[in-house]
C-alpha cells in the first residue's frame, strides 16, 4: 500500500462536490486528507500534478479479458482502477473455482483490480441457472450472461426471482435474438446500401420492454449492459421514475461512432451491439449528460486474423482500455459530454451500480487517476498495451495523457 | 463511400478495380458502355479475339456456385487473350478451414494479374482489393447482397441498345429487392446514368424502406408500379424465402408479383422485359413473357461478355498505368538521391 502526497492537483469529484486545486494525502493506501493546495504537510513520496486533473479512478462495468496481466496493465495505464470482466472467457466463469482463478491472476498481476462477473446460466447456455449464490459467495460482485442469449422468458423470470432472493445484482443485455436475426450492423440506410444484414432497433427495445416488466414483477436489482438505441434511454428513464432498481450503461463506441462509420466495410467498426444512427448517438449522449447512463469500455481485444476478414465474417469487438479515457475526453473537447458527467458516468455511477464506495473520500482506499488533459497521446499499434490492436483510434492523436493511476490504495501506473 | 471510390480508381481517376457502381461517375460508366459496345460489335463478326491481355493471368475465384457468370467471365478473358484459371472454392480450400486471406495469398504467389471474385459475403471483393499486392486487379462478380456491378452494366448496355438511352427512362425492378445485389447495383447505375424514375416493386418483407435513400420509389402494388414503365426488370425468387417466413407461398407471390402478359400491358407498349437469370418460369415470370417479343433476356447474356471484356481491359490498363507512374516516380527519386538533388 502506498504512502503518497499528491500536490497541485485539479481535483474534480462531483460525488463529493469537490472541484478545486488540491493536495491529497494518501497513507497506507487510504486517503487521509484533502486540502486546498499548500495547506497540508506532505507525508511520504510526493507527486506534483502540475495542475493536471485528478478524478476518481475509472470503473469499467464491462470488458472481456483473457490475458489478465496484460489487459489489467493496459487498464492501469488507461486510468482505470477497477475492471469488471464478462464471464464469456475461456474457461467460462460459471463456478467458484473459475472466480478464484481470475482473482488469483489479478492479485498476481498487481495492476488495476479485476472483478470477475459470474455467469447467470451454466455454460452461458441460457437454460439452467448457474450456482448463483455460490458465485456471489466466491466474490462475484454481479452476475451476467455476457451477450449470450437467454431465449426462454421463464428462465429469465426464474433467474430474476433467484437473484432477488439472494440480493444478487444481475447484468443483462437487451437483444431479441430472433429479431436481430444474425444481423451484422444497425438496420438503416447504410446497412441497406452495403448489403449487410441489419439489426433493427426493435430487437433491443422489445427485449428491454419484456425484461423491464419481469424486473417489475420480481423486484430484482438489474443493470443493462451496452444499450445502443435512443429509445432504450427513455425506457430506462421511465422505469427508474416508476421506482424500479434498474441502471444501464452504453459502450463508448456507441457515443463516438455511428453506423456510417461502417462505410467501406471497415471491420474495426463491427461491434455488438451495433453502432446505430446519429440520432441514437445524440440521445445516448444526452442520457449520459443527464446522469441516466454509465459508460463502459466493452473492451474486446481480438487478434489480427479475427478482424482480417470481410465485415460479416470478422469477429465483433473493439480494443478500448488503453484509449477509453482519451476517447471520453475527446467527447468533452467536442462539447458533446460535460467533464463532470464523464466522471459521473465512468466512475461514480458504476460504483453506485456495483454498490461500492464512490469517489475520493477520506478514510477510503485511494482509487484515483491524474490525467493531463492538455497533452495529447498518439495511439499506434506498438504503443497499445492491450494484446488487441483492433482499436478504432489507431493512428489517431487524442487529448489526454494519464500520469498516475491508483487502484485499491496501490499505485498501479506512473508515467 | 469515399474509401470504396478511392480503392477502385487510380490517381488519374481511371478504373483499377471494379468493385461497385457506387462511387463511379457518369463519364466512367459511359466509357465502360462505349468500350463494351466496341467489343460487342466485333464479337458479332467472325474474329472474336483481341490481344489486349496477352500474357496476363486471370483467376476466377468463385466462392459461390455460378454457371453463367463464370462462363461469361471465362469467355471474356479468353477473348482478350489472357490465360484463365477457374477455381470453384465453394468445394475446395475454404471447406478445409483455410481463411479467405490465406486463399488469396496462395493464389497471389502464383503471379496472378487479376482476380474475378464471387463471394456470399457483402464486401468480400472490397476486402480482397484492400489486401492484394499493388498491381493486381479485382473484379467483383457478386458479393453477398452488396453489389454485382458487371451485371448492372450489362443491363445498362441492354437498355441503351434496345431503348436508345437510359436518360429519361422509367425503370421498374420487381421482386426480392432485399437480398438482391443486382438491384442495388442497378439502382446506382440507373441513377448515375440519368434514368427518369427508378421503381422497386414487391411486398414489404422483400423491399426495405431504405431503398428510398438510394433514390428508388417504392411500390407495393405491381399494377400501379408498372404504369408508364419503359423497362421491366424481374428478379429471381429463391425458394428459401418461403421457409424464412418472408412469403406465404410461390402461388400467392406469382399472383401478386409474377409478370404475366396481362400485367405487362400496363407498362408502356414498347417496354422491354429483362431478368438477370436464371429464370424461374411460373414463379416470377410467365413463360409467355420470358419468351415473348418484349423479352431481351437472352440478349443480356451475350452483352455480358462484352461488358466483362470492357471492365477487365480497363482495370488492367488502370493498374498498368499506375504501376508505370510509380516506377517513374521511384526512378526519379532514385536519380534525385544519386545526384543529391532535393527536388
Amino acid at each position: 500500500m502506498s504512502n503518497l502526497t499528491l500536490t497541485h492537483a485539479q481535483l474534480l469529484d462531483p460525488s463529493q462536490k469537490l472541484k478545486q486545486l488540491s493536495d491529497v494525502i494518501i497513507e497506507n493506501g487510504l486517503v487521509t486528507n484533502i486540502t486546498p493546495v499548500g495547506e497540508s504537510t506532505s507525508k511520504g513520496d510526493k507527486f506534483d500534478a502540475h495542475s493536471a486533473l485528478l478524478i476518481p479512478g475509472l470503473i469499467d462495468l464491462s470488458a472481456h479479458i483473457s490475458n489478465v496481466a496484460t489487459e489489467t496493465s493496459a487498464a492501469a495505464k488507461g486510468g482505470i482502477s477497477l475492471v469488471c470482466t464478462q464471464p464469456n472467457s475461456k474457461p467460462i466463469i460459471d463456478t467458484p473455482a473459475d472466480v478464484s482463478s481470475i482473482q488469483q491472476s489479478s492479485a498476481a498481476a498487481n495492476n488495476s483490480q479485476l472483478l470477475p462477473l459470474g455467469a447467470l446460466t451454466q455454460g452461458l447456455e441460457g437454460d439452467q441457472l448457474a450456482n448463483m449464490h455460490s458465485l456471489k459467495q466466491a466474490g462475484c460482485i454481479a452476475l451476467s450472461n455476457a451477450r449470450a442469449p437467454i431465449k426462454n422468458a421463464l428462465v429469465l423470470r426464474r433467474i430474476m426471482e433467484y437473484a432477488a432472493t439472494h440480493d444478487i445484482l444481475i447484468m443483462l443485455t437487451a437483444e431479441d435474438y430472433d429479431l436481430s436475426a444474425n444481423g451484422k450492423m444497425h438496420e438503416g440506410p447504410t446497412a441497406n446500401r452495403l448489403g449487410l444484414a441489419g439489426i433493427a432497433e426493435v430487437a433491443e427495445t422489445a427485449s428491454l420492454a419484456q425484461q423491464l416488466l419481469l424486473i417489475e414483477l420480481t423486484g430484482c436489482r438489474a443493470h443493462f449492459s451496452q444499450i445502443s438505441c435512443g429509445r432504450s434511454v427513455e425506457m430506462i428513464r421511465s422505469a427508474q421514475a416508476e421506482g424500479l432498481t434498474v441502471s444501464a450503461d452504453v459502450a463508448i463506441a456507441n457515443l463516438m461512432f455511428t453506423d456510417e462509420d461502417v462505410n467501406g466495410f471497415d471491420s474495426t467498426f463491427h461491434v455488438q451491439p451495433p453502432l446505430r444512427s446519429e440520432q441514437d448517438r445524440q440521445t445516448l449522449l444526452a442520457g449520459v449528460n443527464d446522469g441516466i447512463l454509465a459508460i463502459c469500455s466493452n473492451h474486446q481485444p481480438k487478434d489480427i486474423a479475427a478482424k482480417k476478414a470481410p465485415f460479416a465474417a470478422a469477429e465483433a469487438g473493439m480494443s478500448i482500455l488503453d484509449s477509453w479515457l482519451s476517447m471520453m475526453l475527446t467527447l468533452v473537447q467536442k462539447g458533446e459530454l460535460e467533464l463532470e458527467m464523464l466522471v459521473n458516468a465512468s466512475a461514480i455511477l458504476p460504483a453506485k451500480v456495483l454498490g461500492i464506495n464512490a469517489g475520493i473520500q477520506i478514510g477510503q482506499a485511494a482509487n484515483l487517476v491524474i490525467v493531463d488533459t492538455t497533452t495529447e497521446t498518439c495511439y499506434s499499434a506498438e504503443k497499445l498495451i492491450s494484446t488487441g490492436k483492433n482499436s478504432p483510434v489507431l493512428g489517431e492523436t487524442l487529448v489526454g495523457e494519464v500520469k498516475l493511476t491508483m487502484s485499491g490504495g496501490r499505485e498501479v501506473f506512473r508515467a | 463511400m469515399t474509401a470504396i471510390e478511392n480503392l477502385q480508381l487510380n490517381a488519374q481517376g481511371k478504373l483499377r478495380h471494379f468493385l461497385s457502381i457506387e462511387g463511379l461517375n457518369k463519364n466512367l460508366l459511359t466509357e465502360i458502355l462505349d468500350t463494351a459496345e466496341s467489343f460487342a460489335d466485333v464479337s458479332e463478326q467472325n474474329i472474336k479475339k483481341f490481344p489486349l491481355l496477352r500474357g496476363k493471368t486471370i483467376v476466377n475465384l468463385f466462392f459461390e456456385n455460378s454457371t453463367r457468370t463464370r462462363a461469361t467471365f471465362e469467355l471474356a478473358a479468353t477473348r482478350l487473350s489472357a490465360d484463365v484459371l477457374s477455381m470453384n472454392i465453394a468445394t475446395s480450400a475454404t471447406s478445409k478451414g483455410e481463411s479467405l486471406l490465406d486463399t488469396i495469398r496462395n493464389m497471389e504467389a502464383m503471379q496472378v494479374d487479376m482476380f474475378v471474385v464471387r463471394h456470399s459475403l457483402s464486401g468480400a471483393a472490397h476486402f480482397i482489393a484492400e489486401q492484394v499486392t499493388p498491381g493486381v486487379a479485382i473484379i467483383n462478380a457478386g458479393d453477398g447482397r452488396h453489389a454485382h456491378p458487371t451485371q448492372a452494366m450489362l443491363d445498362m448496355l441492354t437498355i441503351r441498345r434496345h431503348k436508345g438511352s437510359i436518360e429519361g427512362k422509367t425503370v421498374v425492378i420487381v421482386g426480392d429487392i432485399l437480398h438482391s445485389r443486382v438491384a442495388r447495383s442497378q439502382i446506382h447505375a440507373l441513377k448515375t446514368l440519368g434514368a427518369k424514375e427508378i421503381r422497386v416493386i414487391g411486398p414489404a418483407t422483400l423491399v426495405p424502406k431504405e431503398m428510398a435513400d438510394l433514390g428508388a420509389n417504392i411500390y407495393y402494388d405491381m399494377e400501379q408500379g408498372l404504369a408508364g414503365a419503359d423497362v421491366v426488370i424481374m428478379l429471381r425468387l429463391q425458394k428459401e424465402r418461403m421457409s424464412d417466413a418472408l412469403l406465404p407461398s410461390e402461388g400467392e407471390y406469382f399472383k401478386l408479383y409474377g409478370l404475366t402478359e396481362e400485367k405487362l400491358k400496363l407498362a408502356n407498349k414498347d417496354a422491354i422485359v429483362m431478368h438477370p437469370g436464371p429464370i424461374n418460369r411460373g414463379v416470377e415470370i410467365d413463360s409467355a413473357v420470358a419468351d415473348g417479343e418484349q423479352s431481351v433476356i437472352l440478349n443480356q447474356v451475350s452483352y455480358g461478355i462484352a461488358v466483362r471484356m470492357a471492365v477487365m481491359a480497363m482495370a488492367m490498363s488502370g493498374q498498368a498505368s499506375e504501376q508505370a507512374t510509380q516506377k517513374n516516380e521511384e526512378n526519379l527519386s532514385a536519380e534525385a538521391q544519386a545526384t543529391g538533388d532535393d527536388a
